[in-house]
């Protein structure tokens, strides 16, 4: 009940009000002003204490020209505070797109950032807590991507984080930044094995059993359609004709092999080396236009091939034995 | 491992990642320079030379290590150890030089050369940063020197060059161009230049010193304590000016402009000198209202402690420049000095800047006193003891004393006495020399032979020295180094009576000033402008953006504010009326800055407002729309989220249906508008209240969930 408690709700919101540590932004997100910090920074602390020696002294010694240069010197700060924080408010994150990466690399995020502005908005600096930084400019009317790395050490769902846009231009004497905290997550697949040996040729089917389509190679003739075929492979002028769905097979020395990935096969013993082969032979399967299916405990993906097909095996592959 | 990455990185797109560390690089180092050779340049001025080529050769030495990175000797010298022996090296020289350490010369001068060592040793950004704000104070401290429009104008480059140098320091790597970059400079310093304004009309002036430091440079200008034959005529050489004044009313006329200076009594035969221990006096000046006048001198510093008054003060001088018949006007009315026995205004200070006073005089010649006459005013030393005999035989043939003083200005009048710039070098008995030998010089040798002679004869006699004359520019009178004059007093009749035989040799002087009464000596600046109107023209009109630029930017004080005040309307400003004056200009600046909030302008249907209207203040509540739902999808949802509001939601989404499908008429959808803006309100209030008691629905909800 306590946990509940109003004030402890309202102190929840305030916290994620400042620090936004919840993933609770939408896209596209508009850095408004509410949601803008400025502090000066070291060197405008600096500069701040220099200008308090210079008004002692004019003070002391009566010096017009000291006050007044004192002065001109503390309004170009005044007017730097202003300039800083119009080069950040008001600029506008699009999209965020994620990119996959494998166990050890870095997942890249682009991040689309638009600005409405007729000048040109200066180095601004993207960054997220695990300290992957990147500076850049933002021509006026234009949107510009900027690739945010993230490293990933470890395979699964990586979240982008709370990305933070901050800029100290013209001067550097004032930092302004903003929290941007979209649920964002890029995959990271498990580190595909170097020089992993090629697929155990027992698990190469008989080419001849195979009945499953394929797109390549001489067409040998017809059967029925079965689900699961591919669409492309459906012979749509025999369903025209009125004959029913009927999928092309190919001729047996065109036939692309057929293999079942399994934990097993790989001869590994530990999880992450197992299915690190496994991801180097889905790889490798996908070079090579085979087909595969793979079998992992509580997870099957039956046999096919293409694009989709090895993504969504490396998305198994990435997830397994993680709780999401 | 980074092999396979990239083997199997066809996932992931080519990115150069940003350099994340930044070094002293060339165009950083340059710019740096130029702040600090900007900032160097007015002060080598009054430094000393050795410091200056210091200052600029570590400079240069480090722009040659930058070209040259590999000279071995180079990078010893600017060594961090290096630098820093050679700055505590410095600091004993200056030690030496100057004959003491704790000052404001020599801690500007160690300053000067601290700032260069520690660019000659730069390496971090931090270490910029440090040199960026000594260099920001070092060109403040150029002002304890000289407020001239000359060095303002220097200073304005040195600022575009700082802010320059900070703009590099942020990112060197910015690929903008440096045109772009000063322009940028330009714009931030011109959007601060209305907020330095307020300030500097605002800011309240304190009054005085918070601290003082041993006085620095002794060396004076103008007069000086003590007078020896010709020392008045060096002076009278200089067309510097002295100090302006502004007449409340109409100008004195110009035989009556003696601007009274040191008084010097003390006599040792050749050498005048002022009076070492000296009195403080209550009495001023009293007269007919007639020859009363008021003015504003503007002294220029001389690093004296006298101020210059026309004979005779009636009042002390004071910081105030609002006329002293504004009734009402108490504040900030300071006394500045005191008004000594011999007649002398002695400021409270050195006068080491330039100091505006107000001040009354009751012009007369003659100085009622009612202290007993100072005994020293009758001394006389064994010399000159021709001049002696001649005084008591001609003082025989007087009754008066009066007559006497005249008789003896008649002297110089009938014999050939010539008023010269350039006399006859005299020896050890000046006045003798001069009565009866050359018979040439200037007003303080005739000054000097008048007082010997009153002395002789037993009447009490001074040397009084200051300024005769001015010239009118204008509304303001300058008065400048070649109105220098000596004159003498003497006390007759109870009083001290001003006796320049001056204007008994060379009338025209006094009526007209010294290049009429000298038209042939015109080797000096001041006298030449006689002869050709326009160079003469051309000056005044240059003193006359001086004297402006003197006394309403330097001597911006309390009551240039105060007058700033009374031309906007508001006497006496109380606190909150600058507080609101203050806020609103600031704001009215930082929108001016800003510009006004520039929202796109797109011109949305009522109908679209009100549904952005609804779906952010859902959104408010953390129920977002997700942008694949329709308008009736998410408020289904809304209403299952919150099933008090089931009802009002299932309205709204009626009525949005009714509003963006139905053909209405205008006044249909009208209603339905207004409909859809109560209903709006109402869920507003529902939600809240729903939210407000979370305890009461909590119970149930749990049981549902059971």
């Amino acid at each position: 009940m306590f946990s509940n408690s109003p004030i402890k709700q309202v102190a929840g919101q305030f916290w994620q009000r400042i620090f936004r540590a919840r993933p609770e932004d939408t896209l596209p997100h508009v850095v408004t002003h509410q949601r803008v910090y400025i502090v000066p920074t070291k060197r405008g602390f600096a500069f701040l204490l220099a200008l308090l020696l210079m008004l002692i002294a004019s003070v002391n010694y009566s010096l017009s020209l000291g006050y007044a240069l004192c002065f001109i010197l503390t309004g170009l700060f005044a007017a730097t505070l202003f300039h800083t924080y119009r080069n950040l408010a008001g600029i506008r994150v699009a999209k965020i797109e994620q990119f996959d990466t494998f166990a050890g690399g870095e997942a890249t995020f682009s991040i689309s950032l638009t600005n409405s502005l007729k000048e040109a908005r200066h180095g601004i600096r993207l960054s997220t807590k695990e300290g992957s930084q990147i500076m850049i400019p933002v021509k006026p009317k234009d949107t510009t991507d900027a690739h945010l790395r993230v490293p990933a050490p470890k395979r699964g769902l990586i979240q982008l984080g709370r990305v933070t846009l901050q800029s100290d231009w013209p001067l550097g004497l004032w930092t302004c930044w903003s929290y941007v905290h979209a649920p964002i997550k890029s995959w990271v697949f498990p580190t595909p094995e170097t020089d992993a040996p090629p697929m155990p040729s027992a698990m190469i089917e008989e080419c001849g059993s195979s009945s499953t389509p394929s797109v390549e190679g001489d067409v040998s003739g017809l059967r029925q359609y079965r689900p699961g075929d591919s669409i492309g492979s459906i012979a749509w002028k025999s369903v025209a004709k009125g004959m029913g769905m009927q999928v092309r097979t190919y001729d047996s020395s065109h036939c692309p092999t057929n293999a079942i990935l399994n934990l097993e096969n790989t001869g590994h013993s530990q999880l992450e080396k197992q299915l690190s082969r496994l991801c180097a032979w889905v790889l490798e399967a996908e070079s090579g236009t085979r087909e595969f299916a793979l079998q992992l405990p509580g997870d099957t993906l039956i046999s096919n091939r293409g694009e989709i097909h090895s993504r969504s095996a490396l998305k198994i592959l990435a997830l397994y034995g993680i709780d999401p | 491992m980074s092999s396979v990455t990239k083997k199997w990185h066809r996932f992931l797109p080519k990115i150069s990642r940003a350099p994340t560390t930044v070094h002293m690089d060339a165009r950083t180092l340059y710019a740096l320079a130029t702040v600090l050779l900007l900032v160097q340049f007015p002060h080598i001025v009054h430094l000393p030379i050795w410091i200056s080529l210091t200052g600029a050769g570590l400079v240069g030495l480090r722009l040659f290590l930058l070209h040259e990175p590999h000279r071995k000797l180079l990078r010893f010298l600017l060594s961090p150890i290096t630098v820093t022996l050679l700055a505590a090296a410095t600091a004993f020289l200056i030690r030496l030089d100057f004959g003491y350490a704790i000052g404001r010369d020599p801690s500007v001068a160690f300053l000067f050369v601290l700032v260069a060592a520690k660019f000659a040793e730069i390496r971090r950004d931090s270490d910029a940063t440090l040199l960026l704000c000594l260099s920001a104070f070092l060109l403040l401290t150029q002002y304890f020197y000289s407020q001239t429009m000359f060095s303002a104008l220097v200073t304005l480059p040195t600022i575009v060059a700082l802010v320059f140098a900070l703009s590099i320091l942020r990112d060197s790597q910015n690929p903008a161009k440096n045109t772009q970059q000063i322009k940028l400079v330009g714009k931030l310093l011109l959007h601060g230049l209305p907020l330095a304004a307020l300030l500097f009309f605002i800011f309240p002036r304190l009054p005085g010193p918070l601290w003082s430091l041993p006085e620095d440079s002794m060396a004076t200008t103008g007069l000086s304590d003590s007078m020896s034959p010709g020392s008045i005529g060096e002076l009278s050489k200089s067309n510097e000016v002295a100090f302006r004044v502004e007449f409340d009313g109409p100008p004195p006329a110009s035989h009556q402009l003696y601007w009274r200076g040191p008084v010097l009594s003390e006599f040792d035969g050749r050498n005048w000198n002022t009076r070492k221990s000296m009195m403080e006096t209550g009495q001023r000046q009293q007269g007919g209202k007639s020859d009363l006048h008021s003015y504003t001198v503007m002294l220029q510093p001389h690093k004296q402690r006298w101020l210059f008054a026309l004979d005779a003060a009636s009042s002390l001088p004071r910081s105030d420049n609002v006329k002293p018949d504004n009734p009402g006007y108490t504040s900030s009315k300071r006394v500045l000095g005191r008004l000594m026995s011999d007649g002398q205004l002695i400021a409270n200070q050195p006068v080491t800047q330039l100091l505006r006073y107000r001040q009354s005089s009751n012009l007369s010649a003659t100085l009622h006193t009612s202290r007993p006459r100072p005994l020293n005013t009758l001394y006389l030393p064994g010399k000159n003891t021709k001049t002696i005999e001649f005084a008591i035989s001609m003082r025989n043939r007087y009754a008066s004393e009066l007559n006497y003083a005249m008789s003896v200005l008649q002297h110089f009048n009938r014999d050939v006495f010539r008023y010269t710039l350039k006399p006859q070098l005299l020896g050890d008995a000046p006045v003798d020399e001069f009565l009866f030998q050359t018979k040439e010089g200037f007003c303080e040798h005739y000054a000097a032979a008048f007082v010997v002679m009153m002395r002789a004869a037993g009447i009490p006699a001074r040397v009084v020295t200051g300024y005769q004359g001015g010239q009118m520019n204008g509304d303001y009178m300058i008065v400048r180094q070649s109105d220098a004059h000596a004159w003498a007093e003497a006390y007759i009749d109870g009083a001290w009576r001003r006796f320049d035989p001056t204007g008994f040799v060379a009338p025209s002087r006094v009526e007209q000033g010294l290049s009429a009464a000298l038209p042939g000596e015109t080797s000096a600046p001041g006298y030449g402008p006689l002869d050709s109107n326009w160079l003469r023209q051309t000056q005044l009109k240059w003193d006359s953006i001086n004297h402006r630029w003197q006394r309403f930017v330097v001597n911006f004080d309390n009551d240039s504010q105060d007058k700033i005040w009374e031309k906007i309307g508001i006497q006496n400003p109380s606190m909150l009326q600058i507080t609101v004056a203050v806020i609103s200009i600031s704001l009215a600046w930082s929108l001016l800055i800003l510009g006004l909030p520039k929202r796109a302008k797109q011109h949305r249907s009522v109908n679209e407002r009100l549904w952005r209207r609804l779906c952010h203040q859902l959104q408010h509540h953390r129920f977002a729309r997700i942008s694949s739902e329709s308008a009736s999808e998410f408020l289904t949802r809304a209403a299952a989220h919150w099933p008090s509001q089931r009802n009002r939601l299932n309205l709204l989404d009626r009525e949005f249906r009714k509003l963006r499908f139905q053909n209405l008429n205008t006044q249909d959808s009208v209603v339905t508008q207004r409909i859809i803006r109560h209903e709006i309100v109402f869920l507003e209030m529902g939600i809240t209240i729903a939210r407000l008691k979370p305890r009461s629905r909590k119970p149930s909800m749990a049981q549902a969930r059971k």
